[in-house]
């Protein structure tokens, strides 16, 4: 039993001026103690998939399709009870931008003690005695515990989240572009953090980013997405030596060789299909060279060609098959 | 931080009453009808509006007089009242209870009920609930508070015969001032704390609350609640001039001894000296209301004093 | 935003339609009404004081909405009252719209010592509530329909001057302005047409919020004698009439009354309309 599994999920989201589909048949599982990271560019559906998991979707966002099991158990068919005791407790989630995500008028010692009182019996003083130690742990001094978000930085603020995230020994975290936001040099600070802290506490994780490199980093497992979909997936070493799809070698071809020849930057043409209008076929057609007559008419399936490695590609699962 | 901060609003509010006696001077000054004039009899000649001239100081230069304007405020003296004959000072400190105590129980009123109607409404935009507080606001913004004094007064008292049309004392007779005087900041609470509290549901660190296991009943009554509240207080806080202002008409209908009737009946006998220490006193009460709001706000919302 | 969406949302939101056609309705009254009305609005007929309604059991010659204590036709004087009322607010939110946006937009743009003074200048203002500022004028200059709207005007600008700059100075920081900057625009180019047009949605906001309160506070200057005389007819004055006889006559009262709430009612509800329908932030 996979500790997640998400099948065939559809996502809709229905605004008044056009309907978008988010996620369009998503299959992903993460095993226990698994890091996978889930790379992908702006509006590729990765922050639908963490909301879909929590059971979260803003209102406008509608599950047309497919499931998510947490531990065999689908997040849609649980009672509210059973979701309050998921998130927070079983998947914490750390949020894109730390400077939105914690509430302002309350301190940030009792942003971190609401989630340990909210999963567990203690007393408000006890809460925040270990809010305090969550904070030394991620690197803040625990007499700022009586600070307001707005007296932290960008890059502590996200510390607070991570802490905050921490704090009910999760099975499962959640972590969405936690860098995003933040200077490089706190960016390589923070994922130091996480690295540490995810050995530590032993919990699977699932990194959302469009940063390979801090893929590479992190996880063991990678998903790339493109247009609602998961169109490639392995473990990191297999699928970043020999990336088979034509638009994760586009993604890899783009990162600057530091070491030895210099060639030129390649850059994928076009841009990312539109989610109210994705063309026919692969969503990834209208800008793939190889695109052939099959590519425009049929969704290709994720197949797996390796031990540890599947592509959604017409092209290349039919070579290698 | 804070000290800093209070000072420097405390210096505002100076300035701003400082200004604000500059206005309420040259009032008297532009009026068509020399306040000498006015303070005698109709058949007085022109020595003898000269002579009360030179009494009252008007011929020395306008510095001058500010001056002694000034300098008599700091000293508890705000002219003499040519209605009553007697200080200003004494005639306002007089109204002034009566005023405070309708506006306490007019807002005290508007709070329990606006606040809750605008939180459950913005909570659930959309359902039943929401459209009667919608419908509730709405009618209470349009409604003029000489029509709706009337109205009450038709209804509850003429009609029902249940409550007190005028009077002042006894319990009963504050609960129809009151609730036309607060009917329209009720219905202003409700807007507020309605979109508010929409505006609040849609931030980022509401879902990040909610994924931290939180009941959405929490969520909204204890977090959303406080993020909501505080441009309410700031409303309330800002408005309460505006209430005080609308008195006026409200205490005229129903005979309340205020500070608004005193103005009211003031004005109708051109006794400037009360018109203008109406205005100042006004004036007066509001800043330091003002000032007390930015503190407390400052307390419950860290951001203030830190920008 | 598009316009078609723009006009899409109209058709959609229920306060803006419902708004858009009373007011219509209301204005076409008001300006139309006063030349079909039978009876003079100011004319003392004390054989006929204090009819009761007859609605149009008369047709339209008869006192619909009956008459006063100086015998005049109800309907008459409301019709009339309409279109001073609506003229009134119509001059004020005008005047005080273009004062305080120019106010606030030179205090935003420009910053420093003009910027500290037109703020004190608000500040003042805001602390000397609309109402009791207007009575003391009004006491102090007499009263008439031009007193009046200047003492309108005077007590509404502020809204106006501190919504411009407080949108002035957020726009002033985006890029595109430095941008313009440094393009060698003019300070009349970046003021009327790049910072102007990113606050006019909210001034149209503002503007149809305020109509209706500009309505309101005339009628009670009016009702207290300080707006509007009588014998010319305004809804305020209609009230403060009838206030004596509110028991024995009690319509004299709620015919203008319920004119007025219904009126204010409208502009209030295509405020929100229009609020609802610029909406930028609305997916």
């Amino acid at each position: 039993m996979s500790l997640l599994e998400i099948t065939d999920l559809h996502v809709q989201y229905r605004t008044e001026r056009a309907v978008g589909n988010a996620l369009s048949g998503l299959n992903l599982t993460i095993e226990k103690g698994e890091a996978l990271g889930l790379v992908g560019e702006t509006g590729a559906g990765k922050t639908t998939t963490a909301l879909s998991i929590l059971n979260l979707l803003p209102s406008a966002g509608h599950v047309i399709s497919g499931d998510v099991k947490y531990e065999d158990r689908s997040v849609f068919e649980m009672s509210e009870k059973e979701l309050l005791d998921l998130r927070g407790d079983k998947i914490a989630m750390i949020f894109q931008n730390p400077l939105t995500s914690l509430n302002p008028v309350f301190t940030i010692g009792e942003q971190i003690s609401m989630v340990i009182r909210a999963h567990e019996k203690v007393s408000r003083k006890e809460a925040l005695e270990r809010s305090k130690q969550l904070l030394e742990q991620v690197g803040i001094a625990g007499s700022r515990i009586h600070d307001y978000p707005s007296q932290l930085s960008g890059g502590m603020r996200q510390r607070v989240g991570i802490a905050a995230s921490l704090a009910c020994n999760p099975e499962l975290l959640i972590a969405d572009e936690p860098t995003t936001a933040l200077d490089v040099t706190i960016q390589a600070q923070i994922l130091e953090l996480m690295k540490n802290l995810q050995t530590q506490y032993s919990t699977s994780l699932m990194m959302i980013t469009h940063n390979l490199g801090i893929i590479a980093e992190l996880c063991e497992k990678v998903a790339v997405m493109y247009a609602g979909n998961i169109i490639e997936y392995g473990t990191v070493r297999e699928v970043f030596k020999y990336p088979l799809h034509p638009y994760t070698q586009g993604l890899i071809n783009a990162i600057p060789n530091l070491e030895g020849q210099r060639d030129r930057l390649v850059a994928i043409p076009g841009v990312i299909a539109s989610s109210e209008n994705l063309p026919e076929g692969c969503p990834f057609h209208p800008r793939c060279e190889h695109c052939s007559e099959i590519c425009r008419a049929e969704r290709p399936a994720l197949i797996k060609v390796a031990e540890n490695h599947y592509v959604a590609c017409h092209e290349r699962s039919g070579e290698l098959l | 931080m804070l000290f800093r901060f209070i000072m420097r609003r405390l210096g505002q509010t100076v300035i701003v009453l400082f200004c604000v006696s500059i206005i309420a001077f040259a009032l008297v000054r532009i009026a068509p009808s020399s306040p000498a004039r006015m303070m005698l009899p109709d058949t007085a000649t022109d020595e003898q509006v000269a002579a009360m001239e030179v009494k009252l100081g008007l011929d020395k230069p306008l510095y001058v007089q500010y001056y002694k304007y000034i300098s008599g405020i700091f000293h508890g003296d705000l002219g003499t009242s040519t209605q009553y004959k007697t200080d200003v000072s004494g005639i306002i400190a007089n109204r002034l209870p009566a005023t405070l105590e309708l506006n306490a129980v007019a807002i005290l009123f508007a709070l329990v009920i606006g606040i809750p109607m605008g939180i459950v409404a913005g909570s659930k935009p959309g359902s039943v609930t929401d459209f009667f507080a919608v419908l509730f606001a709405l009618i209470g913004q349009s409604m003029s508070p000489v029509w709706l004094a009337l109205l009450n007064i038709l209804i509850f008292s003429s009609w029902l015969d249940l409550l007190p049309s005028y009077g002042y004392g006894p319990l009963v007779c504050i609960i129809l001032p009151a609730m036309t005087h607060g009917y329209p900041v009720a219905a202003q609470i409700t807007r507020m704390g309605r979109s508010g509290m929409m505006d609040v549901l849609r931030e980022d660190y509401i879902t990040a609350t909610l994924a931290k296991g939180i009941s959405k009943r929490k969520v909204y009554t204890k977090y959303a609640f406080k993020n909501a509240l505080i441009p309410i207080v700031t409303m309330v806080g800002l408005q309460l001039g505006i209430f005080m202002a609308g008195a006026v008409v409200v205490e005229t209908v129903f005979s309340w001894p205020g500070l608004g009737q005193l103005n009211f009946q003031a004005v109708g006998n051109r006794d400037y000296a009360l018109v203008q220490s109406t205005l100042l006193v006004t004036a007066a009460i509001i800043a330091v209301i003002n000032l007390l709001v930015d503190i407390i706000n400052s307390l419950i919302d860290p951001r203030i004093t830190l920008e | 935003m598009n316009s078609k969406l723009i006009f899409k949302r109209m058709l959609h939101s229920k306060f803006f339609m419902i708004g858009f056609i009373t007011c219509m309705l209301i204005v076409i009254f008001a300006v139309v009404g006063p030349s079909f009305v039978v009876y003079d609005a100011e004319k003392n007929s004390l054989t006929e004081q204090f009819l009761k309604p007859e609605w149009l059991s008369n047709g339209w010659q008869g006192h619909i909405l009956g008459t006063d204590e100086l015998g005049r036709d109800e309907f008459t004087r409301l019709v009339v009252g309409a279109r001073y009322s609506l003229a009134i607010a119509l001059v004020v939110t005008v005047c005080s719209a273009v004062l305080g946006t120019i106010l606030g937009m030179i205090a935003g743009y420009l910053g420093g010592a003009a910027d500290a003074i037109i703020m004190r200048m608000c500040d003042v203002f805001l602390s000397i509530p609309n109402l009791i500022l207007s009575i003391a004028i009004i006491a102090v200059l007499g009263t008439s329909t031009t007193n009046l709207i200047i003492v309108l005007i005077i007590s509404s600008w502020v809204q106006y001057c501190k919504l411009s700059r407080n949108n002035v100075l957020v726009t002033k920081k985006m890029e595109f302005v430095s941008a313009s900057k440094c393009l060698g625009a003019t300070n009349s180019h970046i003021i009327f047409k790049e910072i102007f047009p990113n606050i006019t949605t909210q001034l149209i906001i503002l503007v149809s919020q305020q109509f209706g309160n500009v309505i309101l506070v005339e009628a009670a200057l009016s009702f207290m004698n300080l707006g509007i005389s009588p014998p010319t007819p305004s809804w305020g004055n209609m009230i403060a009439g009838g206030r004596t006889y509110l028991t024995t006559y009690p319509w004299l009262c709620v015919v203008p009354g319920m004119a007025l709430m219904i009126t204010v009612l409208a502009f209030n509800f295509l405020g929100d309309g229009v609020r609802d329908v610029l909406d930028p932030k609305r997916t």
